[in-house]
C-alpha cells in the first residue's frame, strides 16, 4: 500500500469534514463577513433545531426506515404548546409538548405495524400521509393564524431560556442538543436496544430469525424521532417566539439531507449519531455560505438536491 | 486469432479485494465445444473469475481473450452481446413476467413484438426439448424449469460459451439427467460449457477436461479421463481426506420435542418426534414443504392449531425470539439473505442470538461479546482476519461456521441446520458434520434438511421422507438402501 493511496482513503473517509474545511475557507476568503460574530450568532441558531430532529431520524435510518412526518410533528407540537401555556402553565406545556411528540412517533409506529409495513418505502408513503394529518390538525387548531407568543399572558421564562439563553458562551439551545447527543450516542452504541436497532437495519430477516425485537425497535426508533422533533420543535418556536402552523415545512427533507450526507446509508445498518452532526453542519453552512456569496434562493435548492444525490452515489461507491 | 480452437483465454488474472487475495496468477483456457468443468472450495476464487468475465468486477491485471479478440472492460451486457453467458445458481429472471418475456427480456421489438416473442422463445425452447409454455409466469416454474429459460435465454444471444455455476443444486436426478442431456446437445452445436460444480461426480460424468482451484490458484488443468476422484479431492483441499463422512453418532435419548398437525396451505397434517441426541433428517426435493416444517416449528410463519411439546410440556412458540428462549436455534437456508448481517463484524454476527444474555440494564458488556466471538472462532476454527472483520469478506463455509457459532453460544437443546452445507467446500462440509455430531454428543438435538442425499443418509440417525406437503416415510437410513427413501421422497 502507498503513502498516496493512504492519504486518499483518509479524504474519502473523512469527505465530509473536508467539504466543511473548504466551504469554510473559500466563503471567509471571497466574504469577509462570514467570521463575524453575528453570523456565527446565525449560524448556531439555525443549527439547533435542525440538528435535533436530525438526530432522531438518524436512528430512523440505520433501523432501515424513514420518517417523513417530523415536518407535520413540529408545527403540531409548536402550536399545541404554544395554545397552552396559559390555560396549563409553560411546565405543562412543555411537558405535553414534548409527550405529544413522543407519541405521534408512536402512533406512526403502531400504524407501521398493523399495515405491515417493512419496507422503507411503505415508510416512506405512511409517514407522508402522517405528516399531513399532523400539519392539518395544527392548521385546524390555529385556524390557519400565527400564535405570538408575545399575546400569552403568563409566564414563559423557560421557552425565552431555550429561545436566547446562555451558559458561558454556549447558547441553552447548544446545551440541550449536547446533553440529547450524549445520551443518543451511548444508546445507540452500547444499549441492547440501539443495537437491535442496527440489526433490524442491517438485515430485517436476519435479526427476526435470530430473535432480534425487530417490531420493538421499529416502535423506538418512530418514538425517538417523533420526540427529538418535538424538542426541535421548542427549540425552534422558543427562538422565534411565534408557532406558525407551518413552522415545521421543509424540516423532513434537510433532515434526511443531514443524516445521509453525515454518511448514514440509507440502506440501513450503518451510521451514527456523530455522523449526523458533521452532516448537519454542512447542510447549515451550505445554506448559510449560499446566501453569504448571494446565490439566488432557488438556485440553492437545485444545490441542495445535487448534495443529496451526491452523497447517496458516494456511499454507494464505498461498497464497491 | 492464433489458435481457432479456443474460444476464452484467460493469462495471469490478478484481482484483490481489501484484505484478500481472490485471484492468484490466473490462467486458463477453454476449447471450443468442450464442457470445461472448475472445481475448487468455496474461496477458492471460481465466482470471482467468473465475475470477471461477465464484468461485474474489473481485474486488477492480467489478459482475457474471448473468441480471439482481447476484452479489456466489460459490462454484463456487453459480454452477452459477445457470446458469453453466464447462469447463476440463483438465476436471474424476472418472477412477474412470462417465460417468453424473460427469455427475450428488453428485446421485444427486435423480436416483433409479444407475439413474436412468444413465438422465437416457443422455437427456442424445442430445440433443447423443452415444452414449457412461453406464457407462464416464471414463478410457477421449478428450479428445473427455470434453468430451462435461463439456458434458453443463453441461446437466444447465439452464446458460443455459457457458464453454468453450481446447475445441479436445486435439481432431481431425473432433472439432472436432462439437464446432461442438453448440455450434450448444446456441445455438439458447438457451443462450449464451462461447468462449476462440487460434485464430483457430475465432473466425471459430464467434462472433457477439468480445471482444480484453490485459493485463488489454478492448481491443475487434466483431461478428466486422467485424474482419479482421490487426486481430485487432494488437490482441491490441498490435504487428504479419507472420509467424506465421520462415522455416525448413536446417542439418541427419550423424546425432547414433539410435533403435532401442523397445517397451512403447503403442509398436510405434519406430525413427528425427536430425540434427545439425534439426528434427524427431513428429505424431499425443493418445495416439498420441508423449510415450511422447520419455519413453523420456529415461528417464522404464522401457523395456527398446531401443537408443540418440548421435553413433555407444551409450549406456544409465537415468534423465533420466542423459540430461541425455549433454546431452539435456527440455521437458514440462505445466509446470506437470513442468516448474515453481511456488512457487520464477525463478532456482532456471533453475537447477534446472545445480545439478551450480555446485556445487563439494558446495556451491553461489550467484553463479553468479545468473549463470545473469539470463543466461536476458536472453537468452530472460523477463518478470519480479526473479529471485527466484516461478514461479507469471508468464504462461504467459513460465513456458515458464523452463524453455526451464533446458535451454539446460546447452547441450544434443539438446533435446526436447513441447508447447512449448500454451497460450501469438501473441507468445510467435513467440519460441518464433525461439529453436528459434538453436538448431539454433547446432548443436542439437530434437525437437518438437506437436498444432498449422500449428507443426510450417512449423518442422520432417522430420515423422515417428505413429499407435495406429508410425511410419506419414516426410515432408518442404516438400514435402507438410499434408493427406498428416495422413491418415497418422490411420491
Amino acid at each position: 500500500m502507498t503513502r498516496r493511496f493512504d492519504l486518499k482513503k483518509i479524504m474519502m473517509d473523512n469527505l465530509v469534514l473536508v467539504v466543511i474545511f473548504l466551504l469554510v475557507i473559500i466563503t471567509a476568503i471571497v466574504e469577509p463577513n462570514f467570521m463575524s460574530e453575528a453570523n456565527m450568532t446565525n449560524l448556531m441558531r439555525q443549527f439547533g433545531p435542525l440538528s435535533l430532529v436530525s438526530l432522531g431520524m438518524t436512528f430512523v435510518i440505520i433501523g432501515g426506515f424513514i420518517d417523513l412526518s417530523v415536518a407535520g410533528i413540529i408545527s403540531l407540537v409548536a402550536v399545541v404548546t404554544v395554545a397552552l401555556i396559559d390555560p396549563l402553565g409553560q411546565v405543562n406545556a412543555l411537558l405535553i409538548g414534548v409527550a405529544l411528540g413522543a407519541g405521534l412517533g408512536l402512533i406512526n409506529s403502531i400504524l407501521l405495524l398493523t399495515c405491515g409495513a417493512m419496507t422503507q418505502a411503505e415508510a416512506l408513503f405512511i409517514t407522508f400521509g402522517m405528516s399531513s394529518v399532523y400539519s392539518a390538525l395544527a392548521l385546524i387548531i390555529t385556524d390557519g393564524a400565527t400564535l405570538h407568543m408575545t399575546w400569552l399572558t403568563t409566564p414563559q421564562t423557560i421557552f425565552e431560556t431555550i429561545g436566547s439563553g446562555t451558559v458561558g458562551v454556549l447558547s441553552v439551545s447548544f446545551i440541550i442538543f449536547l446533553v440529547c447527543l450524549a445520551i443518543l450516542y451511548v444508546f445507540q452504541g452500547e444499549t441492547h436496544a440501539g443495537r437491535s436497532i442496527s440489526y433490524t437495519g442491517g438485515n430485517k430477516v436476519a435479526a427476526i430469525l435470530s430473535g432480534i425485537p425487530v417490531k420493538r425497535s421499529m416502535v423506538i426508533i418512530y418514538t425517538i424521532s417523533g420526540f427529538m422533533a418535538a424538542v426541535g420543535s421548542v427549540v425552534l418556536f422558543s427562538r422565534v417566539t411565534t408557532a406558525a402552523p407551518i413552522i415545521g415545512r421543509g424540516f423532513e427533507t434537510n433532515a434526511i439531507l443531514s443524516v445521509v450526507v453525515g454518511g448514514t446509508s440509507l440502506k440501513g445498518g450503518k451510521g451514527s449519531v456523530l455522523r449526523t452532526v458533521l452532516g448537519v453542519l454542512l447542510v447549515t453552512l451550505l445554506s448559510n455560505c449560499m446566501n453569504l456569496l448571494g446565490v439566488p434562493p432557488y438556485m440553492q435548492v437545485v444545490l441542495r438536491g445535487a448534495v443529496l444525490v451526491l452523497a447517496i452515489w458516494l456511499d454507494n461507491r464505498k461498497e464497491l | 486469432m492464433a489458435n481457432d480452437n479456443i474460444i476464452l483465454s484467460i493469462k495471469d488474472v490478478h484481482k484483490s479485494f481489501p484484505g484478500v487475495k481472490a485471484l492468484d496468477n490466473v490462467s486458463l483456457e477453454v476449447r471450443a465445444g468442450s464442457v470445461h468443468g472448475i472445481v475448487g472450495e468455496n474461496g477458492a476464487g471460481k465466482s470471482t473469475l467468473m465475475k470477471i468475465l461477465s464484468g461485474v468486477y474489473e481485474k486488477d491485471s492480467g489478459t482475457v481473450a474471448f473468441d480471439g479478440q482481447t476484452v479489456e472492460r466489460t459490462t454484463p451486457v456487453e459480454s452477452l452481446n459477445r457470446g458469453l453467458s453466464i447462469i447463476y445458481q440463483e438465476f436471474n429472471l424476472v418472477n412477474t413476467m412470462s417465460v417468453g418475456e424473460n427469455i427475450f427480456l428488453g428485446r421485444f421489438k427486435e423480436m416483433g413484438g409479444m407475439r413474436g416473442t412468444h413465438a422465437k422463445a416457443r422455437e427456442l425452447l424445442d430445440s433443447i426439448g423443452s415444452t414449457i409454455d412461453t406464457h407462464r409466469f416464471v414463478e410457477e416454474l421449478s428450479a428445473a424449469e427455470k434453468q430451462m429459460v435461463e439456458i434458453t435465454k443463453a441461446l437466444s444471444f447465439n452464446s458460443k460459451l455459457i457458464i453454468m455455476d453450481e446447475p445441479s443444486s436445486s435439481l432431481t436426478s431425473d432433472e439432472l439427467k436432462r439437464l446432461f442431456q442438453i448440455i450434450h446437445d448444446l456441445k455438439q452445436r458447438g457451443v462450449s460449457i464451462i461447468y462449476i460444480s462440487h460434485k464430483l461426480d457430475e465432473i466425471f460424468e459430464l467434462c472433457d477436461i477439468v480445471t482444480i482451484m484453490r485459493d485463488g490458484h489454478m492448481i491443475d488443468t487434466k483431461p478428466v479421463s486422467e485424474v482419479t476422484r482421490n487426486e481430485m479431492i487432494t488437490k482441491m483441499v490441498g490435504r487428504d481426506i479419507e472420509n467424506e463422512f465421520p462415522p455416525r453418532a448413536h446417542c439418541a435419548g427419550e423424546t425432547i420435542l414433539k410435533v403435532s398437525s401442523i397445517k397451512t396451505r403447503k403442509l398436510h397434517d405434519i406430525s413427528f418426534e425427536l430425540k434427545k441426541g439425534e439426528i434427524l433428517g427431513l428429505v424431499g426435493l425443493v418445495g416439498a414443504g420441508r423449510t415450511e416444517i422447520i419455519r413453523a416449528i420456529c415461528g417464522a410463519d404464522k401457523v395456527k392449531g398446531h401443537a408443540v411439546s418440548i421435553g413433555g410440556k407444551p409450549v406456544k412458540i409465537k415468534n423465533p425470539a420466542s423459540a430461541k428462549r425455549m433454546g431452539i436455534g435456527l440455521v437458514p437456508e440462505d445466509r446470506k439473505l437470513q442468516g448474515l448481517v453481511l456488512p457487520f463484524s464477525v463478532q456482532s454476527n456471533i453475537a447477534m442470538a446472545s445480545l439478551d444474555r450480555i446485556s445487563r440494564l439494558g446495556f451491553i458488556n461489550r467484553a463479553e461479546e468479545k468473549a463470545i466471538a473469539l470463543r466461536q472462532i476458536n472453537n468452530l476454527s472460523i477463518k478470519t482476519p480479526s473479529p471485527m472483520t466484516k461478514a461479507v469478506s469471508l468464504s462461504g463455509g467459513n460465513q456458515q461456521k458464523c452463524i453455526m457459532g451464533r446458535w451454539l453460544e446460546i447452547n441450544p437443546s434443539i438446533l435446526i441446520l436447513d441447508e447447512p452445507t449448500r454451497g460450501i467446500d469438501v473441507g468445510a462440509k467435513y467440519e460441518i458434520y464433525v461439529l453436528m455430531k459434538q453436538i448431539v454428543e454433547n446432548g443436542g438435538s439437530i434437525i437437518m434438511i438437506s437436498s444432498e442425499l449422500p449428507e443426510v443418509l450417512n449423518m442422520s440417525n432417522r430420515v423422515l421422507t417428505i413429499c407435495e406437503g406429508r410425511i410419506t416415510g419414516e426410515f432408518n437410513p442404516e438400514d435402507v438402501p438410499a434408493q427406498t427413501i428416495m422413491d418415497a421422497a418422490i411420491g
